[in-house]
């Protein structure tokens, strides 16, 4: 009977749409997807160039701490060195030096600027980080960690960088 | 395709046997670990920036250099989830058959037999070992720096610094007892590399350790191991922790029965994965440092 038949297709039909509901419960869209895309395909370009400067050159240029802060790196990537900047045992403050030819577009923020830190173009960024770039390459960010350390603070500590030095890495 | 780095912090969990195990810890470090999940919420936690602009920038970020392989945050990830469905894996022939029914302790332990104390012992050192593989990847210190990550040890905090608690606590104290450091020591010392080459744990994550052939690598282990041992015990004295109050705060977040101690480690393997999760948190936090640093 056509009936019959029609009841017993119904099941595994079922079963196929359960399953392709639930796939797409699972495969939520993220805000991230496009990144993700970008990253992985084929035509993907690395995150890191493939001639940035390595982390380890950089961190002769981070500022000598004293006066009861203390200075721990904390990453040295192809490319980029970070340290914490600590108060007693209080982190305060992230140091980075990155070079922008991995990322251009975080050199290109620095055409709008209207600061210059020795001379240096300088912009803020969200509330707690303040940046620069030397030499149109490599860019210099002191980010608060604390609501102690002030903008300010920022930019005091960014001049404290051994600028001229990096401004001469090749 | 391995998994998007948000996917796997988006499906971190809020509850379950591996939170809870982890909470019951709290009383070691306060504080220190609040179990952040969620892709998006770890880059406002972390940066403390909420401009929603912002944020799509530095995850961005985080996601490319996620995916450049070149950077070895996948490898970091795939050590701590392998050397947890590794060390699970003992229980897996214990299970089989047993889905549907009772997953708590007491479910447990018809089928679960007690680990010999070397497999712990052995469980344990490589897990440490994976610690400092993954924490080279991540922070970029040369694979084989010993000296470098038992310094940086000193400034562990939060997510990274409970996996440590964890490894001290459920890998060591629990299975092996207060002198769980020396026992860990003394297996390895008393090893040949054929011993190592053939241990499952082993084997899942031996491309990745430092030292060439197994002989090599099993220098490198117990090197590793010495070098920490130091920080271990200091951890356990200066934390006054022993078997026992770990047990009885583990008992007050998890059912387990506390007369069926021999049991535990492995259930603790079995049910539990806290370096895939706590190892996924460290992760995230320092793509996104870094990420927000660069942009």
């Amino acid at each position: 009977m056509n009936t019959h038949r029609w009841r017993r297709a119904i099941a595994p039909l079922l079963l196929i749409l359960f399953v392709i509901i639930g796939g797409c419960a699972a495969n939520q869209p993220s805000r991230f997807d496009q990144a993700q895309q970008e990253s992985t395909g084929s035509k993907a370009t690395p995150a890191v160039a493939k001639d940035a400067t390595q982390g380890a050159s950089f961190n002769k240029f981070f500022p000598q701490p004293g006066n009861g802060f203390t200075r721990v790196y904390t990453q040295e990537k192809k490319g980029f060195a970070e340290a914490k900047l600590n108060k007693g045992d209080k982190t305060v403050a992230l140091l980075s030096i990155n070079d922008t030819s991995s990322n251009p577009e975080a050199a290109a923020k620095f055409k709008q600027s209207t600061k210059k830190i020795s001379g240096y173009p300088t912009v803020n960024q969200g509330s707690t980080a303040t940046a620069l770039l030397v030499a149109d390459r490599y860019q210099v960010k002191v980010q608060s960690k604390d609501t102690s350390f002030t903008e300010t603070d920022r930019e005091t500590w960014l001049g404290k960088f051994n600028l001229s030095g990096l401004s001469q890495v090749k | 395709m391995s998994k998007s780095i948000f996917k796997i912090v988006d499906e971190l969990p809020t509850g379950g046997l591996t939170v809870m195990a982890l909470k019951s810890l709290d009383f070691v470090i306060p504080g220190q670990w609040t179990n952040p999940v969620g892709f998006e919420n770890t880059i406002k936690l972390v940066t403390g920036e909420s401009d929603e602009a912002l944020i799509q920038q530095i995850g961005d970020r985080a996601v490319h250099l996620y995916n450049d392989k070149t950077q070895g945050y996948q490898r970091a990830m795939w050590l701590y989830e392998t050397v947890d469905s590794a060390s699970s894996a003992l229980g897996a022939a214990a299970l089989a058959g047993k889905i549907g029914q009772d997953v708590s302790f007491l479910g447990f332990l018809s089928n679960l037999t007690p680990k010999p104390e070397k497999s712990q012992s052995i469980d344990l050192c490589i897990k440490l070992v994976v610690e400092l593989v993954a924490f080279c990847q991540i922070n970029g210190i040369p694979g084989d720096s010993i000296g470098d990550f038992v310094a940086s040890l000193g400034d562990y905090s939060g997510e990274s610094l409970m996996r440590m608690a964890a490894l001290v606590c459920f890998d060591g104290l629990i299975p092996l007892g207060p002198d769980f450091a020396l026992k860990g020591l003394n297996t390895l010392k008393g090893m040949n590399p054929s011993d190592l080459g053939g241990n499952p744990v082993f084997k899942s994550v031996s491309e990745l350790i430092p030292g060439g052939n197994d002989g090599g690598k099993l220098n490198f282990i117990t090197q590793s191991f010495e070098s920490t041992t130091g920080w271990m015990n200091n951890f356990v004295s200066s934390h006054g922790l022993t078997p026992e109050n770990v047990v009885n705060n583990l008992a007050s977040f998890v059912e387990i029965s506390k007369d069926k101690l021999e049991y535990l480690g492995a259930f603790l393997d079995v049910s539990t994965n806290y370096y895939y999760h706590t190892g996924a948190q460290t992760l995230a936090r320092r793509l996104t440092e870094r990420a927000f640093a660069e942009i």
